[in-house]
């Protein structure tokens, strides 16, 4: 095998494939990317068994094809610290890669291209399209709800859900839940619901950046696959039933707050200082028109605000983990939030309140 | 003498595979289990006593038991379902004594010595805790009452499956004469064997032996030989301690020393582990994962490291599979024991004050 690519063109799908690949592997060769010429098609692939990543350059100019695998770190770190705009010479020899550029030589170990771990695919069920900017926004706006080491494994992931050719995502660490619906209606065949790895999802939204331009998805039995011109991500599904979102969306909450996002978010980041560091707790004090935000740490120390809102009702006191209104914060735009709210031990549901494409579930705490 | 207690070791009977067949009575009078698929290189949690008699035990390799008995079916767990029913288990000793300790899902040792009900009867009140979890939760556990918790516990194991078995304090002198040392928990086949060697084969015989010569051979462990084999054992019913880990291991007839032995080693002892931990879970963290590797020469190794926050789970068999790999080659010779553990953090009670969106068992 024997090529040259300008050093910029080569860097980007490197980082992106070199991302999948684990610091810490079972197998040496999973810490290698596989590199497969095809006369001016490169591609490159990195995989950790759950989730493949390939990632695809046109060569300005045909090389001499063939396939080899390099440790994955290693070339990354050399290309990045390679001047920008310089070009790399490849070639293997003897088992060696050699890269070349300038006054600069490396000569990298390899292992066989044929001991490369495919992730084993599984036959298509259910495809679709849609713009890699629309995907990453379903992503972004839910994906910080996910479990992280909880023992319902199903949780350490991402509900993707096909139901009448509407896509929803959700997400739930089993204190909060973020859901958000694809505006518009998919061509899909039929319905269905997988649950991405939280890895998986981690690694897909890293690969979208290219708003505008669109991506395919097809999901079958145990895997879920990405593809678009730069890169197709393959990576195994969660096998585990997702917890019936739709019955923990609050029913029928009798009390509607509105308040601006901004006042909200900043009233409870400063409140947050003093609130106990591990469990986060604030209470809320709901009266006419007006939320008092109040917190305490073990050392007595107190913080208090208050934020005007359009609210006309009965008054209520209910605490919250503010690190999860505050996340919320984070991702709803628009210039009012809308908090719906019934009873201390009652979820509370918080919105855009135009209509927005997103809703976020947060259970309160006993303070 | 201070051995004036009243525990009641209770052991429910092939817990896994009872429940399902409970929730699936077309199952019951077929050989079942439930583990690991067999192409999965899994291995076997529990079987049923249908199964049982195939030769089919727990920590066998799926497709062993496959081979042993061609209509076995084996289910996979459903560690949620056992816990909660693990938890109606302690809502039903709960109202004989708060003094319960959960050795696992399955298995708890209850000391009832202060307990008013039944007359203060720990024999009658192992019998109604029985009639009640068959009546009520429709499973049949063991009982074993004895004044401390290793008679109990060979007591429970006396008259299983569905049975009891009550060593009064009277009793306890002569029962142990005749009582096989394999019978006391820790006394493996390689024990047996170093004592059968000795000329022991009962706690009878096991009395002979002085202190001094069962520490020399045994290390600490002789001296709890030399207790247990009086049918003495002070160690008390522990309702609730902070754990800093928790482990499985196991010590193996056979010194392992090929890698791939190694591996479906450690991912028989994670199902093991997932069990036990599944139990505790709502109270800690795993924070670290461990394995320790006793070698031949009885030298041992353990090496940790952290859980990443990129949510990789804790029993991420590759993980310990890289410990495992990690590890080895620092005492490069065939290895005895193997363990696999998590170093844990306690969630706090006012973690407890979070509320949860779905209702957990």
């Amino acid at each position: 095998m024997k090529f040259s690519i300008s050093r910029d063109a080569l860097l980007k799908p490197l980082n992106l494939v070199a991302g999948v690949v684990e610091r810490r592997q079972t197998l040496p060769i999973l810490a290698n990317v596989l590199m497969v010429l095809d006369g001016e098609r490169l591609s490159l692939t990195g995989t950790d068994l759950e989730v493949e990543l390939v990632g695809r350059v046109q060569l300005a100019a045909s090389g001499d094809s063939g396939e080899v695998t390099v440790p994955a770190r290693k070339l990354v770190d050399i290309c990045k610290s390679l001047p920008e705009g310089s070009d790399i010479d490849f070639s293997v020899q003897d088992g060696k890669v050699t890269v070349k550029s300038g006054r600069s030589r490396f000569t990298l170990s390899t292992l066989p291209a044929r001991e490369f771990p495919n992730v084993e695919d599984s036959m298509g069920t259910h495809q679709f399209t849609l713009k890699q900017g629309e995907l990453k926004r379903l992503i972004d706006r839910t994906g910080f709800a996910m479990a992280q080491q909880d023992v319902r494994y199903y949780l350490n992931g991402m509900l993707w859900e096909l139901s009448g050719k509407q896509l929803r995502v959700v997400a739930t660490d089993g204190h909060r839940l973020a859901l958000c619906t694809l505006p518009h209606k998919v061509d899909v065949n039929g319905d269905t619901q997988v649950i991405l790895p939280r890895k998986g999802v981690l690694e897909l939204s890293r690969l979208l950046l290219e708003e505008d331009a669109e991506i395919a998805v097809v999901i079958g039995s145990n895997h879920i696959r990405a593809t678009t011109n730069d890169f197709t991500f393959t990576s195994k599904l969660v096998d585990g039933k997702f917890p019936d979102y739709q019955r923990v969306l609050p029913r029928s909450p009798d009390k509607s707050v509105f308040g601006s996002r901004l006042e909200l978010r900043q009233a409870f980041t400063r409140t947050a200082i003093l609130s106990n560091e591990k469990y986060r707790g604030v209470r809320l004090k709901l009266t006419d028109n007006s939320l008092d935000i109040v917190a305490n740490n073990p050392e007595q120390e107190e913080a208090e605000e208050t934020v005007p809102v359009e609210y006309r009702g009965d008054s209520l006191e209910i605490g919250f983990n503010v690190s999860y209104l505050l996340d919320v914060l984070g991702v709803l735009s628009g210039e009012k939030v809308k908090l719906s709210l019934s009873d201390p031990n009652s979820s509370a549901l918080l919105e855009e309140s135009d209509e927005g494409d997103s809703l976020y579930v947060v259970m309160p705490m006993r303070l | 003498m201070e051995d004036q207690r009243k525990i009641i070791h209770i052991d429910a009977d092939s817990f896994y595979a009872s429940v399902e067949t409970r929730e699936n009575p077309a199952l019951a009078g077929k050989p079942i289990a439930v583990g690991g698929r067999p192409d999965r290189r899994g291995v076997i949690a529990t079987a049923n006593y249908e199964a049982r008699k195939f030769g089919v035990h727990s920590a066998m390799a799926s497709s062993r038991a496959m081979a042993l008995c061609p209509t076995l079916l084996i289910l996979p767990p459903r560690f949620e379902l056992y816990r909660a029913v693990s938890g109606q288990f302690h809502d039903i000793f709960r109202e004989y004594t708060e003094l319960i300790e959960p050795l696992s899902l399955d298995e708890a040792y209850l000391d009832v010595s202060g307990s008013d009900c039944m007359q203060g009867s720990a024999t009658l009140i192992a019998g109604e805790i029985r009639r009640r979890v068959r009546e009520e939760l429709g499973l049949t556990v063991s009982a074993g009452i004895a004044p401390n918790k290793f008679l109990a516990k060979v007591a429970s194991d006396w008259n299983k499956p569905d049975g009891m078995f009550t060593i009064a304090p009277g009793q306890v002198a002569e029962f142990v004469l005749e009582l096989p040392v394999s019978k006391i928990n820790g006394v493996g086949r390689v024990t047996a064997d170093k004592l059968r060697r000795m000329g022991v084969e009962t706690c009878g015989d096991l009395q002979q032996l002085p202190l001094e010569k069962l520490v020399e051979r045994f290390g600490k462990y002789g001296r709890r030989l030399h207790d247990v084999a009086r049918g003495v054992d002070k160690r008390r019913v522990q309702t609730s301690r902070v754990r800093k880990s928790i482990s499985v291991e196991r010590t193996y007839a056979r010194d392992i020393d090929a890698m791939p032995a190694m591996v479906a080693a450690v991912d028989e002892l994670l199902l093991e582990l997932a069990g036990r931990f599944g139990r505790i879970a709502d109270r800690y963290f795993p924070t670290k994962r461990v394995v320790k590797i006793k070698y031949q020469d009885f030298t041992q190794t353990t090496l940790e490291e952290a859980i990443g926050a990129s949510g990789e789970p804790w029993n991420d068999a590759a993980s310990f599979h890289r410990l495992v790999t990690t590890a080895w080659p620092r005492g490069a010779k065939p290895v005895r024991l193997l363990g696999a553990g998590l170093r844990l953090q306690p969630r706090s009670a006012e973690d407890l004050d979070q509320l949860s969106l779905f209702e957990q068992a």
